[in-house]
């Protein structure tokens, strides 16, 4: 309430004393409202990061508590960092990721650009399309094995249906070929509208004067296109990837439900091969080392995903 | 409503309108599909070509949470006839229900969890978020990147210690360790929207009542949060979506006494093949809240996926 | 030039970007198909960024 009166009283008051003399001081009360967060964080976040790093440097196997540990230096980062099958783990990963930032960009930017014509009925049909991205991922691609079976599958009949290959011909989730594009699909069919909202979000903020002022220059429709919605939208277009790659980089329950990292290793993503090394292998040394790498790639991102959010924050 | 050369026409409309609808159909055809199937007969729903007229059917509710055990039809005949429609259902089959599958539970577990880890994120989250928004906090950057990078990371690589220390502490399997870990992962969240939505409340509403006698914490409670109070219902709809959906952590963590649904729906089989009617019938129980708040949730979407960091 | 400048006056602009190329590499390196030995060096070109990233973010502007 922008009363002028209390604003006056307000000024004249100085404030650090007024709220001294009656309970807590602000400075405590902002102490007391802050240390609980920090300290779960401390104790389910730091400390056990902690405990990863030291236990990295060990030869700790969590199957056999009772052997001596023997500290190994940096031997688990030298044998991960060149190790052949890891590093196709992440190729893996890359495929994923490549792709699907790809087809959800494209596909989440042209939607976000139609739905921005504001044809009659937009914001219901929007709300329709953005279901698929708040629901479980591990059910959902459960039940997408379903779809991919070859004969009954509804996806194989589909596909069958416009192509008119013989739907029992192929299976996506069973073939070398074809199972990285599998776990494609369906994260692209998953978080379209993820992109789609955030561009949508980028394309409301141009202000329209700026295509009137365009449209008197007679700038073409295409010029325009490239010159203002592009260049407006960009921020949170890098918004976007860099969310989605982050949330790709360590994806887990969606494909570890749909090919569980095969057939062969050929959806073995980073997260499903570090799953194997440390809760069925029980390498637990090891992928510690594992993890901090994983750990300091994601929080290297996640910093150039703070820049960018502050970047868009500002418009 | 005013109208400028800039405003699309009427035929771009349309196109519009076309191919966005023609995309919803099929990317919604999957949920559909999910539902449908629920209500399909085991033989429907894996027959050729895929049936999308069929007469439904309550056997994938009913499978989904009942156990049961095959009987010889002499025995089945000597039990005389069936006490309930559920009993008839399951009789078509020479089979009889020995009693309630572990369903029920995993879904109950799904909502203690979800709920307690709900209410303890938003309580935590709405007070730091109002010191973050308010005061002067030491190394408030620092911390509130800190904060939001706990959340970035892979939850595979943090169930590794996680994993030992809550071994250590009787933690594993339990509601209590799943309620802290899922509050600790949702902290970020409702921290960094919270303080969106309280920075958003005019600073003035609290100094006029600091002036009318009001003490801090009482301005705070009378005044700040009725104001964040939509806020405060969309974080918390937030938080309760990530740990309603939440597998990496539940698989590991957890295998009897506290999982949740997600890890426990891909596991349901039949007899003979895997009894897809059951699955559907429990992902479908399991979707359709979320797709309600879905739909409630509409206006703080952007929001809430992006951390607060864009408004409309 | 200003960015070497900047680089020399400790500013945060210029180092920052500094360290965001030097993670953008060290994650290219970590992930491409091409050389084990890029794969094997990316994780400390990775962590010297972070930490660049880290320190010079409370540079001034």
């Amino acid at each position: 309430m922008s009363d002028p009166m209390a604003h006056r009283i307000a000024a004249a008051t100085p404030p650090a004393l007024a709220h001294r003399i009656r309970g807590l001081s602000d400075r405590a009360i902002a102490w007391v409202f802050v240390a609980p967060t920090i300290f779960l964080l401390l104790a389910v976040n730091i400390f056990p990061l902690i405990w990863t790093i030291r236990l990295s440097l060990t030869d700790f196997r969590t199957n056999r508590p009772n052997n001596p540990v023997k500290f190994v230096g940096i031997e688990n980062y030298r044998k991960i960092l060149t190790d052949a099958d890891t590093w196709l783990s992440l190729q893996a990963t890359a495929h994923f990721l490549i792709w699907t930032i790809v087809l959800q960009v494209v596909i989440g930017f042209a939607l976000a650009y139609l739905i921005n014509k504001k044809f009659r009925g937009n914001d219901l049909w929007t709300t329709l399309i953005v279901l698929p991205m708040m629901l479980s991922p591990a059910v959902v691609g459960n039940f997408w094995t379903f779809l991919y079976q070859p004969q009954i599958g509804l996806f194989n009949y589909v596909i069958a249906f416009f192509t008119g290959a013989d739907p029992s011909s192929f299976s996506m989730i069973g073939e070398v070929g074809l199972a990285p594009w599998a776990i494609v699909i369906v994260d692209t069919w998953m978080w379209t509208p993820f992109v789609m909202l955030i561009c949508l979000a980028g394309l409301r903020s141009i202000p329209p004067s700026i295509y009137e002022a365009a449209e008197c220059d007679r700038a073409s429709k295409w010029r325009q296109f490239w010159t203002i919605t592009i260049p407006m939208v960009l921020p949170f277009l890098m918004l976007a990837v860099l969310f989605r790659g982050i949330e790709n980089f360590k994806m887990f329950d969606l494909v570890v439900q749909l090919t569980g990292g095969g057939p062969g290793a050929t959806t073995q993503l980073v997260s499903i091969d570090l799953k194997r090394e440390a809760f069925e292998k029980w390498r637990t040394g090891y992928a510690s080392a594992y993890a901090v790498i994983l750990f300091v790639t994601v929080f290297g991102l996640a910093s150039i995903y703070v820049k960018a959010l502050n970047k868009v924050k500002d418009r | 409503m005013s109208f400028s050369i800039t405003d699309p026409s009427r035929r771009q409309k349309w196109i519009a309108g076309i191919l966005v609808v023609t995309y919803a159909i099929v990317t919604l055809l999957p949920l559909v599909w999910i539902i449908a199937t629920g209500f399909k007969t085991p033989p429907d729903s894996i027959a050729y070509p895929p049936k999308v007229f069929f007469s439904p059917s309550l056997e994938g509710y009913v499978n989904l949470f009942t156990s049961r055990s095959r009987v010889t039809p002499e025995d089945l005949a000597a039990l005389g006839p069936p006490a309930t429609w559920y009993d008839a259902i399951v009789r078509q089959y020479d089979m009889v229900i020995t009693g309630p599958s572990r369903y029920g539970e995993r879904f109950l577990n799904s909502v203690i969890i979800g709920f307690g880890s709900t209410f303890l994120s938003v309580f935590l989250g709405t007070i730091a978020a109002y010191a973050f928004s308010r005061f002067k906090v030491p190394l408030k950057d620092d911390l509130l990147f800190f904060i939001l990078s706990t959340r970035m990371m892979p939850p595979i690589a943090v169930a590794i210690p996680i994993f030992l220390m809550y071994r250590q502490l009787g933690l594993n399997d339990t509601h209590l360790g799943m309620i802290l870990l899922y509050t600790a992962v949702n902290l970020s969240l409702s921290v960094w929207l919270l303080k969106g939505f309280i920075d958003e409340i005019p600073i003035e509403y609290e100094e006029a009542a600091l002036i009318d006698g009001y003490t801090r914490f009482q301005a705070f409670y009378k005044v700040v949060l009725p104001q964040a109070a939509t806020g405060i219902a969309s974080t918390a709809i937030f938080c309760l979506i990530f740990a309603w959906n939440e597998y990496a952590f539940a698989v590991l963590l957890t295998s009897g006494d506290a999982q949740t649904a997600p890890p426990f729906i891909p596991t349901i089989i039949g007899t003979g093949g895997k009894d897809w009617p059951a699955v559907a019938a429990g992902a479908t129980l399991f979707l359709v809240p979320i797709m309600v708040f879905t739909i409630l949730l509409r206006k703080h979407l952007l929001r809430g996926i992006t951390f607060g960091a864009v408004r409309k | 030039m200003s960015f070497l400048t900047g680089l020399l006056r400790l500013r945060r602009g210029p180092w920052e970007m500094l360290a965001t190329i030097l993670i953008a590499l060290g994650v290219v390196m970590l992930m491409q198909p091409f050389a084990l030995a890029l794969f094997t060096w990316s994780f400390p070109v990775t962590l010297v960024g972070t930490v660049m990233f880290i320190i010079t973010s409370h540079f001034p502007e």
